[in-house]
Formats: C-alpha cells, structure tokens, sequence
C-alpha cells in the first residue's frame, strides 16, 4: 500500500446513556464509517432469540406458526451472545443446534383453568440458562410489577391449553429481524447555523419572529433582552430548508446558511433490551473492526474464511 | 398540542361508540324480511291460489276435487329418534356439508261432488331451506353471545341459504315496476306481424301471491291496437276492441267516450295536453273491427275469446266458451285487478297513454332507468317458483289418477282414499322441496312458463366469505339480468341520473359486468311486506285510507262513473295500478304535499314509504298523472322534507327512485343548485354520501380522488386478503383467506365505524415512502422491508378444507363398506397417519405424503390419500361426523364415513404478491430488502415499510392518497383516528353555517404536522440506507392503509423443462395444475422472426416441443410405412459379464419391402400426425430426400382406379 495515508482517529463522545438507549457524537470520519456502523448495529450484532417452536398442546385461539413468530420476537437477554456459537458451526452437537454451547432451552405450560381470561406472556417462559430470559420492563418503565406481566403471546379461555418447548439460537439481524438487537440506530450530520447579523437586523421583529417559526422544529429563538436571532439548538434542525425558503419568501436571500458537516454525526441508538444501548455500540465495533481485519488479512490469505470463522459468512456474502 | 388543536379535534372522531347492529341489519334486511314474509304469509296466499283439479270417474260419474290447504313449515331440526327434536344450526350444516332446511307440509283437500265433506289430508313436501335469520332460522333474535356460542360470527346477519354446507345468496335481479304502465318504443314489435308499429305500452301485472303477466298493448298501423300475452311459451294478440267489450257490459258509444276523453277541443295544444283529434278516427277503427266479427254483446265476445283459448287453457276442455273466456280475462289480463271495471279502466288508460305516445304528446319511458324497475327478492322468487312446481304436482297428480281409472284396475277404488294417496304417492310430494333446494343451489329454473321472469340460470349466487366486503356486496348487488350481458348496445350499461342515490356509481366492476351487475347504495333500503314495526302491513286497509285521502284532498272517484275528462284538466289518479279516480290539476300539488305530510305522521295510516309518484303536465314529456304505489320490491331512500315544519325526528322521508324525477332535492351543502325561486327544494339529502355503497364509502377522501381509481379500490377491496370471519376455528370453506395481523386504518371515514369494519379488519397500516429508490419500483413495482416482513407485517394464512365422504358411491363401482383404518403392515405412514386412519393435527404434510389412509372391508387392502397440492401444508383440524360414529346398545350403529380435514399453508409476503392501498393503487412486490438498505430518517430513525415509485401519482391523480399519508402521519402522533368521510366540506353543520373553513384539508392536516415539528407538505429528509448520504430531495412518507390482495405467485407461477407431452401431438401439455407449459404462440413466434433468433425459435418450437426423428422411405416417400423389424433372437452364447450386445435398429418400409432407402429425418411428431391424418383421409403424402436441404412433399389422393 503506497500513498498517503488517509488514516483518521475518530473520537466519542457520550451525551446520554440509558440501559436502552444511547446517544453520542462521533467525529472524524465519514459517513461511510458511521453508516458502517449503523448497519452492523441493527443488522450484524449477534443476540439470542427462539429459531425452533416444539409444540406439544396448543388449544389456544392462535395456529401453531403465529405463536412460533410472536415467540421469536421477544427478546431475550443476549449478553451471552458475542461468545456464544452459531449453531451452525458448532463442533459439539454437530449442527443440530440442541447443545448447551449454541442453544438456550425453553419451556411453556399454560392451562387455563378459570373463567377469567389468562394471559401467557414472555415471564411464562421458563429457560434453561438464567443469563438468557426474556426481557423484562417492569423496573424501567413506571408501571407496577404486577399491572407488567412481560410481553403478552397468547390469552386463553377457560379450557385452553399451550404446552411447548423452544429453542433460542444465536443469530445475527441480517437473517431475521428477531435477531436484531436495536430498535432504532440513526444518525445525523452535525448542522452548522450561521446567520447573518446583518441582514438580519434589516428584519422588523414580526417578521423576525416569523421567520423563527417557519422552522417546524425549534432551533431558532429571539433573545427576549436583546431581541437578536439565536440559535437555540441546531441539532434540532432536521434540513428540511424551511427557514432559508422562508429567507428567500421574505426576499432576503442568504439570512441564514447552513451546512452539514462531513466528518461529526451525532447518533441516536436504541436498543429493544437484548443487550444494552452501550454494549451494542461496542459489540458492533467489535463486529465491524472483525470485518475489517477480514478484509485486510484477505489480500494474503486465500483461506480467510477458515480464520475468521463465522465472520466468513460476512465476508462471503457482504 | 398546538392552538389550531381545536380545529383538529374536529376530524378526529372518538372511539368506544356504543355498537348499534341496526345499521348493520339495515343492509341485509331486504332478503331476510322477504323470506320472513314466504313464511308468515306468502306461502298460504299462494296455496289459495293454486287451481283445484278435478278428476272424474266417466263410470260412475263421480268428481274428486283437490286442492291445497294449509302449508305448514318447521324451523330446521335434527333427524333423531322421533321424541326429541333437537334444533338444527347453521354451523353443523356447514361442517356436515347438508342443507339448512325445515319441514315442510301442507293439507292437500279432497272433495267428492257428492258429499259436503272436505277431506284434509296432510302431505310432507320434504324438506324445504330456510334462510338464515328468518323467522324459522334457530338463530333468530339471538345475541351475539348466544351468536358465538352457536359458532357463528357474533355480527351474522344471515340472509343466505345453507345448501350442503354452501352458502348461497339470491341474486337481486332488476325487473320492470309491477302494476304501472310503461310506453315502450322498440324495432322488434314492428316484426310481430304485419301491420305493427315499434310503439306499445307494456304492464308487468303482479298477483297478490307475487305471480305475475307482463301485458303488451300493441299499437297498429291501421291505428287499431292488440292486446299480447304470453301462455305456454306464445303470445296470443287479442284486438283491443273485443277485450274492452267483453271486460264489461257496455256500449259502443261509452267505450267512444272513454277513448277520447282525454281529448277536449278547449286544451288543444295547451301544456299538457294529451289528446288530440285523432282519437276519434282511432276508437272508430276499434269498434269498427269489433263490428266486422259481429261481437255487439259482451257475451259474445267473451265466447270469442273463449272460442280461441279453449286448446291452451288447462283444465277447462269440459267448460263452455264463455267461462273460458272469463277465465282468460281474469288470468291473463290485469292479474293484479281482481275487479273488471278496474280492468277496463286501466285499458283505458292504456290506451290513452299508447295513443299520446303515437301523437307524440307524451315522451316513451325508459325501461332501463331505474324509475320504471324493481327488485326480485328470493322470498318472491321461491313463491312463484314454488307454486309452479305445486301447480306441476297437482296436475300430475290428476293425470295419474286419470290414467288409472282409465286402467280400470281392480285393486283401484275411485271412492277409497288410501287408493287416491296411494296412486298420486307415485309422484313423490318431498321432490317439490327437492326442486326448491336444486334451483338455489345451481341457480337454475327448471320450468315450463318462464315464470314472467328473463332469465333462467344464475338466480342465485354463493357468498364467497373472502372477506367481509365481498360477502356484504353479494347482498347490496343488483343485477340487471343475465339476458343484457351478452347484448351489443351499451344502453342498458348506461349510468342514468334516475339512479342517483338508489345504486353507487361507483361500485360496479370494470369490464365485462359493467353497469349491470349494481351496487345498492348505503341508505338505499327495499320496501317490504313488514312495516317499520315489523308487522305485516295489511295492503287492503292501506288502501282503502289511501283512498279516503285522496277523495278528501279532492279527487273523483272513478267507480261509478266510466269517462273520466283527462289531461291538462284533471289528472289520472292510479294507486297500484288501478285507475282509482281523477284530480284536478290545480288541486294536485296540494294533495301531493298533502299525503307527503301523512307520510311523515307516524300516527297516519298512510305507510311511510308509500311512493307517491306525481308526474306533472309538461309539453311532450312524460305522460302526466298521479301515480302512487305502496306496494314492495320497490327501492326506496331517505331525504330529509324541508318544507313540513315539524320535529327533527319526523323529517325523513322515505323516496323512490319513480319520485325523485320531479322532485326537487337539493345537496346539504346550503346552497340552491341554481333552483332559484322557480323550483324551490321540498326535500334535502342527508349526506353526501348517501349515493355511495357500503364499500366505496370506506374509501378515505374519495371526493379528491380521480373517480376511476375509486371504481378500482371498490374492486380490490372485494380482493383483499383479510381477516375473513371471527368464526374460522369453526368453519369448513374450501378455501378461506386470512390476514394473521391486521390493523385499523388511522384514517377512516365514518361509515367504517357505522358498519363494525374493525370486526373485520382489512388491512396494515404501512409506513410508505415515494421515492424512485432503485429501479425496484418501477412500474408499480413496490419495494417491501424485509425486516418488516419478518416482524410480521401482512402474514397470513390460506385455509383449505377437504371433505372425504366414504358413502359417496359416485367415483366408485364396487359398494364395497370403507373406513378410515390405518395398516398396521406399513409402517411407514405411521408418521403422518394417526391410528384412526387421520392425520394428526398441527403435522405438517409435504407433497405426495399421505395424509388419510382409508381400509376397504371386501378386498381387504388399505389405500391412502396423498397430498396432491404443490406446497406443503399443515393440518389445521379434523372434523369428524359425530352423527354416525353413535353407538346404540353396545354394537356400533356406523362407522365413521364422513370427515373434513382442514389443511393451513402460511402466506407470508414473497417476491410477486400484489398489494394496495385503498386508492386503486396497486402494485406487485419486487424486491423483499432488509432494514439496513432502506432509506432512513435522521430524526426519527424510521425506515419505511414500503416504498413506491412517485410516477404511480401523476396520470393516476389519487390525491387522497396524499392526503390520508399526512392525515394518518398526524393521526399516528396525535393518537387520534383522522375522519376521512368524503364531502365533508359540502354539508351544512347543525348551526346552519357550511363547514368551509377558511383554510383548507390540506392546510389542517399541515399545520397538524408543523405542531410536531414535522414538514408542513408530509416530507421528510431520508439518508440512503445503503451509503448513509443525505438524499438529494425530501422524500414523501407516511403511513398509508395497505390491503394485500389474494393474488399470489405461489398460487400462479408456472415453471416447466421436461415433463408431461399430449398423447397425440407429443407437445406439452397446457395448465399449471398438470405441470404443463406456457404457449410460445404465433404472435411470439413472430417477434423472433423479426428478431431473426432463428437458433431460439428452432429450439422453443422444435427441440423442446414435439422433436421426432422420422424414419423416411427414401424409395416411396413415406413416413408412415416404415416400421421396425424385430430382429431374430441369435442363437449365441452369452458372454458372461459382458452386457448383451445392442442389436442394431433395423427398419424396413412395408411397401417397398426393403430397408434398402432408409433415412432419418428429423421434423415435429405434429408432422407424422399429419400425415397419419391426411392418410385417413386417403391423401397420400410422399417426402422427397435430398441432401441440398431442400425437401420436398408432394400429396397424392388414391381414387379407386389406382
């Protein structure tokens, strides 16, 4: 590799982080890297969900196939799951996906026996692995512990029964949407506001104040002591060029510029509670910076699948 | 919230209304109600209506009168042991595959000529059906709990039949307005016989039992005209003259008078007139045509007539002329009078109204407008079907007993009933409920006469439950009759503006039914026997208030004076067809508004939906008069009467559509419409609305749609994949849709609330982006998000059910017993096959797997069925008939021989399945992308669903489409359903200002989203999902209500290399079920021609067709001589290890008798069966070989000199 060196150090910085949620900025790069990095989140970050229903009784009101898919949707605490095997490439159970190693067990017995309405829910799950078990709210939400009773499956009658066994798997978004570990990563460039004082203060404050408004999001504000435009919050701007229209309707062209910057992005994760909004961040760096050195190491390695492992599938099929 | 909040809460409608099925009942009403009333009454006004035969015995000269008495018929019950009689309910019909029908019977009277006694015999009829909900129903009056408890939807609604586990609908058909007299102008009556004219006037007569004689008065050239009617499959003209003669005792000179009444020297050419001096020339020819077959008296006529009709009359071979002339009057000519000087006036009436249209001061009727049409209803249907079938039985009935005193056999007591029983017991009574049951389950008539209707096939239509729009639409349908669909004329398809606010025009499908298969519109109700309290209505008391209205409004009484003065003096008055009297014309008005104000009373005993048709004078219009019908089948509307000053709750008037032409209706929207003073409104609509059907009214905003895309979505939401029924756990279709996780629409209009659409939801809300992302859009081409997909958005299911009935001998010879016995050698079905010879349920079935394995107890073998379907299926349930499988007093009464297996397929959203939103936007799924390659929103994070192309908006101009994606935008971050009830800016609000707000939808639903801190225009800046740049332009997205459509590629995709060739050509075959090919046709043929792909076309045409290689007689030229010779078996030693050596192909010609000129030539297999064709036909076809590649063929036909 001969040539400049395009290397960059980008750097983080942490605005907020909650079990489920984390926003950040980061900086120094481009939006290949942070783009990059959005989609290993949502679609490459291993967690665990159930890949494999056993259905022993089901009387319920529900075919077997939907109870199965609402199964695979709950999530499942996946801290487990940056070590833990694919399935498919397990070496102890041979690929059949029941060994301690790459498979959680679950089971469900649910009979109603009243005439009140019984609702199965995720805490109906028992597992095999007390690391691995179905997301629970009920602390980080308001509500009380008994008005949350988990994620609802199915509601019996007086009579229904569902009996069954479930396997969880660990897998990666890409395959299923069950497997995806956030429910929203998005990104945005940082904007940079710059008005123009001048022009500006040609503006009587009515249509100082109107303009203000055109925004539908509040980023501008008119200082009450001086009665100047300011800029309040920027990243609330979405780019929706409202208020430069707005500039250019009141015939005053170039009141305000604004400009994405390239290289900062300010990112909002959330997670849907498999793991947490910060470890998804670092699973996803781990999972990309795998990538990469798969990459690197493949202009040598012809076999470079064998060396990474379950990362060849990534590599193989981009 | 933001301040405009206010204005906002305006649209947003709040839920948790309480739910008023009444509504909903309105819509089926029609067709429960009509068969409510066969029940109470129709049914024993028909059998009194029914002629009594009379049998003689010449030996001893006794007469045995039958006739019918009584009917009687039985909710449907269980066929148990005789003590109990446990009801019968639909959804065991429905599983069991039998028919919902109840006892039927009926007294049948005899009376021998010498005895005073009536003897009542009861007949059993069979089992008759019963529709569902009617007063026989078991399910009549339940509440939705005891509804679901029965299995059935807690929203049933009935008003179908159960036929062997069908549900059957009658079909509403279009006939002509009964008792009202039509001017018609058509080419075919000139060609009845000589000296016709185009012009007629035509009365469809109905009786009291709903029979009915359309009868046709001709007018001739010679300015005569002849009465036409149909007996037996002719039509017999009679001269007008003599009918009017032999109706009553009257004199030339009277009938003179009455014939040119309407004519008066005074009103010549004044508005309104009718009568012009011609009329006198015309009734001279009448009479004078009477006075050339010397008729003077009315007796003489009357054996005329009787003279002619005696050879067509049944029954009446003993009778003398004039009973049978009589009888004809009575039966034939104004059935629905039962009086002959009402007869007369009404042929009077006729005539005058014939003859203005002759002089053209009167327009003809249009007898495609709905003004001049009614509606059959199945309770009608049935009754005049039944009563042929009865009137069929009763007259075979007398034949047999006429043929077996003929016979005069010993064991045959004239006088002994059991012997009269059991002579018409040949003729079995239970086929008559039979030929009730055959005629709804095909829809066929199997009858004689015709029954007065035009058609004889496709009455009646099955309710497919696709989903609850299509099978709400089979009962608001009406349709124009099966006899204008194969007519090259377009009239009849005609939208008319009399049909406004009767039938939607915006619910007909597009092609082939367009126009005549109708949609009635919401508020579009049909008048029945039952009035607003339920009961029946006593038509007789009806009228005779009616009458006394009129007579104190001012009119004169018709009966005992004949001539009448006419038009523009005084005008007609008719009530159901009877000329009850005359009224003046400047009295008229008054007494019009007058009997509108009873209507309204509730205390009057005039019936509120009494049509009260007041044709006015006009120059050259319709033919004036004061036309009022009270009778049922008509359609009717509601509109609210602005010119009572009442109480709000008494306003609403119930109109037809024979009415509404010259009324004066205006629109809610505050306006005149342009009326001025000249015509001030009497009457408002409602709503707008009111001229939509049930399923165009769903449609959000469709007054801002283009109106074709609207026609469009009223079709696909008859397609929609959707949550089919609440009951499916209970229910056997054969094949049911269902929709696993559907949704509400954010934005609905408020007829999705009125009709508990969200019992029966139809669709996703979808969050749709419009943008050309990658070319996977194009075309109506639409992108789905995979990663939605997989969360479950449009999942659904495919229900197919299989009934295996092993008493069925149809598809057998042998009658051998069978039951459902797994083998117990074969183990391997052990997997799949229970020991019951089922299937376990929940067990996944593939391809040719068994799935019932069936022993047969005479060959002792097991067969099995196996799975035929291409896909693999689960079972869903296994129904067994419990009724069968009873065990009496230890031993076992029968095995079980009936059981339906329900199998489940999932469909989930794939590569080819079509999908639409509620604007007649449809488009096919091309691509399935995972989350991460959809574009995103910055701010929100939010990838959309979906993605279609911007070109769907332009040519297509479905802004609704737009608007419900901002509204439901808005709605989803409010949280609050949009209201989207079209026209909602053109009613008037309940303070008398009209809603037009200063700013328009679009600025609400905007300033809505700029409170939230969205884009004004519904856009949003979206990064591309696959390189994380900004977009260059906003992208457009918002959730919009998607419904998929049951079209889907697993069901249609057709794929072939090799497989299954035709016997005779060795091409292959046709049609997806048997694996066959897709046509490579000329038309495809051509365009590689022209491509000059000649290496392809010899490959599709030739090698992957029927490629052959011929052996050629090179010497004789014939592909058809030439045959394999068996070559002699050598006796040589097999080599041991060595396979034997291939002996080679030796082919010798038969003619020649050599194998000498043997050549291979390669050609289609088509081609040797030419030739073995043109042999047949003794053509001899010769090959000429070369090696230039140029072959040549020549025939030679064989003669007997060869």
């Amino acid at each position: 590799m001969e040539g400049a060196s395009y290397q960059r150090f980008p750097k983080v910085k942490i605005r907020e982080m909650k079990d489920d949620y984390a926003k950040f900025e980061l900086r120094d790069t481009d939006a290949s890297v942070a783009n990059a990095l959005r989609r290993v989140m949502i679609a490459e970050v291993p967690t665990i969900a159930i890949d494999l229903v056993e259905i022993e009784v089901n009387s319920s009101v529900l075919n077997d196939e939907f109870i199965a898919h609402r199964l695979g949707l709950i999530p499942l605490t996946s801290e487990r799951a940056m070590s833990m095997r694919f399935s498919r490439d397990c070496d102890a159970c041979d690929g059949d996906g029941q060994c301690e190693f790459c498979s959680v067990e679950f089971h469900l017995r649910a009979k109603c026996l009243t005439d009140q309405t019984l609702d199965v829910t995720s805490k109906d799950l028992y597992s095999s692995d007390h690391t691995v078990v179905p997301v629970d709210f009920s602390d980080s939400s308001g509500y009380d512990a008994s008005e949350q009773r988990g994620i609802i499956i199915v509601k019996l009658r007086r009579g229904q029964e569902l009996r069954l066994r479930a396997i969880a798997r660990k897998g990666i978004g890409k395959d299923h949407a069950k497997w995806s570990p956030a429910a929203t990563v998005t990104f945005m460039y940082e904007p940079e506001i710059h008005i123009n004082e001048d022009l500006m203060e040609t503006l009587s404050l009515e249509d100082k104040r109107s303009w203000v408004e055109s925004s539908p999001t509040k980023v501008f504000d008119i200082d009450p002591n001086t009665q100047q435009v300011v800029v309040v919050d920027p990243e609330a701007y979405t780019y929706d060029d409202e208020v430069i229209k707005k500039a250019e309707a009141m015939g005053k062209p170039g009141l305000v510029e604004i400009y994405a910057k390239e290289d900062s992005f300010i990112f909002t994760v959330e997670s849907t509670g498999a793991i947490k909004a910060s470890q998804l961040v670092l699973n996803a760096i781990e999972v990309l910076k795998q990538k990469l050195d798969a990459v690197r190491l493949s202009d040598d390695t012809v076999e470079a699948d064998d060396q990474f492992g379950e990362l060849g599938a990534h590599m193989r099929g981009g | 919230m933001a301040e405009d909040g206010k204005d906002w809460k305006k649209m947003v409608r709040g839920s948790g209304t309480t739910p008023d099925r009444e509504a909903m009942r309105e819509l089926f009403k029609h067709h429960i109600e009509s068969f409510d009333h066969l029940c109470e009454s129709g049914l024993e006004t028909m059998f009194l209506r029914i002629k009594p035969v009379v049998v003689t015995d010449p030996s001893c000269n006794i007469k045995l009168r039958i006739w019918f008495g009584k009917p009687e018929l039985y909710p449907p019950q269980k066929e148990q042991s005789k003590s109990t009689h446990l009801p019968l309910y639909p959804s065991e019909c429905r599983q069991a595959k039998i028919s919902y029908t109840g006892k039927f019977l009926a007294e049948v009277c005899f009376q021998y000529d010498n005895s005073a006694a009536v003897i009542r015999q009861k007949f059993n009829f069979g089992q008759f059906p019963i529709m569902l909900m009617s007063k026989l129903c078991n399910l009549r009056g339940a509440d939705p709990q005891k509804l679901v408890s029965c299995r059935e939807e807690s929203l049933e609604m009935g008003g179908y039949f159960i036929l062997n586990g069908f549900e059957r609908v009658v079909r509403l058909l279009i006939l002509q307005k009964r008792n009202y007299p039509v001017s018609v102008v058509r080419n075919s009556f000139s060609d009845r016989r000589e000296g016709y004219t185009d012009k007629a006037v035509v009365i469809r007569c109905v009786r009291e039992d709903q029979s009915a004689v359309t009868v046709k008065l001709y007018y001739l050239r010679s300015g005569s005209a002849r009465l036409g009617f149909w007996i037996q499959g002719r039509e017999f003209l009679l001269p007008l003259g003599i009918v009017l003669k032999a109706l009553v005792d009257t004199t030339d000179h009277e009938i003179y008078l009455s014939l040119t009444s309407c004519y008066s020297e005074k009103y010549e050419g004044v508005k309104g007139a009718v009568g012009t001096p011609l009329l006198g020339e015309r009734a001279k020819v009448i009479l004078d045509e009477v006075q050339h077959l010397a008729l003077l008296t009315r007796l003489q006529c009357l054996q005329h007539i009787g003279e002619h009709f005696q050879p067509v009359m049944n029954g009446l071979e003993t009778e003398s002329y004039s009973v049978v002339g009589e009888t004809v009057l009575r039966d034939y000519i104004f059935v629905h009078l039962d009086n002959n000087y009402d007869k007369f006036n009404l042929l009077i009436f006729m005539v005058q109204k014939l003859f203005s249209l002759i002089d053209q001061t009167s327009a003809p009727d249009n007898l495609d407008s709905l003004q001049n049409q009614e509606v059959l209803l199945p309770g009608q249907l049935i009754t005049i079907y039944l009563k042929e079938k009865l009137q069929e039985w009763l007259d075979k009935a007398k034949r047999l007993l006429q043929d077996q005193i003929n016979n005069k056999s010993k064991n045959f007591d004239f006088r002994s009933l059991e012997d009269i029983k059991k002579v018409m017991d040949k003729n079995p009574s239970k086929q008559i409920s039979q030929a009730i049951e055959n005629m709804l389950k095909t829809g066929r008539l199997a009858t004689q006469s015709g029954l007065d209707l035009q058609q004889r096939a496709g009455m009646t239509v099955q309710a497919e439950r696709l989903n609850f729009l299509r099978y709400l639409s089979h009962f608001r349908a009406v349709h124009r009759g099966s006899s204008f669909a194969g007519l090259r004329t377009t009239s009849v398809r005609k939208l008319l503006p009399e049909s406004w606010g009767f039938l939607c025009p915006v619910h007909t499908p597009d092609g082939e039914p367009c126009g005549l298969l109708n949609h009635m519109t919401a508020s579009c109700r049909i008048t029945s026997y039952f009035n607003s309290q339920g009961n029946i209505r006593d038509f007789f008391k009806i009228k005779l208030s009616i009458l006394s209205v009129l007579i104190g409004v001012g009119m004169t009484p018709s009966l005992p004076k004949l001539a009448q003065a006419g038009p523009p003096e005084v005008l007609s008055v008719l009530l159901d067809g009877r000329v009850v009297g005359s009224i003046p014309s400047s009295e008229v008005e008054k007494a019009v508004a007058h009997i509108r104000r009873l209507k309204l009373a509730a205390t009057s005993a005039i019936p509120d939906d009494l049509e009260v048709g007041y044709v006015p004078l006009s120059m050259g219009g319709a033919y004036p008069g004061l036309f009022l019908f009270s009778s049922p089948s008509r359609f009717v509307r509601p509109v609210k009467n602005i010119s009572v000053p009442s109480e709000k709750s008494h306003d609403i008037e119930l109109i037809g559509p024979f009415e509404q032409a010259f009324m004066e209706i205006r629109c809610p929207d505050g306006g005149d419409g342009g009326r001025r003073n000249t015509f001030p409104a009497t009457h408002e609509e409602i709503h707008p609305t009111g001229i939509l059907s049930v399923v165009a009214n769903l449609t959000p905003w469709s007054d801002h749609n283009q109106s074709p895309r609207n026609m469009y979505q009223c079709q696909m939401a008859k397609q929609t994949m959707a949550f089919s029924s609440q009951a499916i756990h209970f229910r056997a279709d054969q094949k049911l849709y269902h929709l696993q996780t559907p949704q509400t629409p954010i934005v609905r209009t408020s007829a999705y609330e009125k009709y508990f659409m969200d019992e029966y939801p139809l669709g996703t809300n979808a969050i749709v982006a419009v943008l050309a992302y990658s070319g996977y859009d194009m075309e109506d081409a639409m992108i789905l998000n995979k990663s939605s997909v997989d969360r479950g958005l449009c999942h659904g299911q495919i229900y197919q059910t299989d009934t295996i009935d092993l008493t069925d001998q149809s598809n057998r010879a042998d009658r051998s017993q069978r039951t459902f016995r797994r083998s117990n050698v074969d183990k391997s079905v052990h997997s799949l096959i229970d020991s019951d010879g089922l299937p376990y349920v929940g067990q996944m079935i593939h391809p040719n797997e068994p799935y019932c394995s069936i022993y047969n107890e005479v060959t002792s073998t097991t067969k099995t069925n196996n799975l035929k379907s291409t896909e693999p299926v689960i079972v869903d349930y296994v129904a067994v008939d419990g009724k069968k499988n009873v065990v009496v007093d230890g031993k076992k009464k029968g095995l079980l021989q009936k059981v339906n297996i329900r199998y489940r397929r999932s469909r989930n959203p794939v590569i080819g399945d079509k999908f639409s939103s509620r604007h007649g936007q449809k488009g096919v799924c091309s691509q399935l992308w995972p989350d991460i390659d959809m574009p995103f929103s910055g701010v929100t994070g939010m990838r959309p669903d979906l993605i279609i192309n911007p070109h769907a908006f332009p040519s297509r101009m479905t802004i609704a489409m737009l608007l419900e994606s901002v509204a439901a935008k808005g709605g989803s971050l409010q949280g609050k359903f949009v209201d989207a009830t079209p026209f909602a800016s053109s009613v008037k609000k309940a303070n008398g200002e009209p809603s037009s707000e200063s700013s328009s939808l679009v600025d609400e639903l905007g300033s809505m989203l700029t409170s939230y801190g969205f884009n004004y225009h519904g856009v949003e800046v979206l990064y591309s999902g696959v390189y994380g740049m900004e977009l260059t332009c906003e992208i457009f997205i918002g959730p919009v209500y998607y419904q998929r459509l049951r079209h889907m590629v697993s069901d249609k995709f057709q794929v072939r290399s090799t497989g299954t060739v035709d016997q005779v050509t060795r091409q292959p075959i046709k049609g997806r079920k048997h694996g066959g090919g897709i046509r490579f046709g000329e038309m495809e043929r051509d365009s590689l021609l022209a491509h000059g792909a000649a290496y392809l076309l010899h490959d599709r045409l030739h090698t992957c067709s029927d490629h052959h290689i011929a052996d050629v007689c090179s010497l004789c030229g014939s592909i058809l001589t030439t045959s394999f010779v068996q070559p002699q078996k050598r006796a040589v030693r097999q080599i041991g290890g060595l396979p034997p050596g291939r002996t080679p192909k030796k082919v010798t010609c038969h003619a020649c008798q050599t194998s000498k000129g043997m050549e291979t030539v390669a050609m289609p297999y088509v081609f040797r069966y030419l030739a073995a064709e043109l042999a047949a036909m003794n053509i001899k076809m010769t090959l000429q070989l070369s090696n230039e590649g140029e072959s040549l063929m020549s025939f030679a036909v064989w003669t007997e000199d060869d």
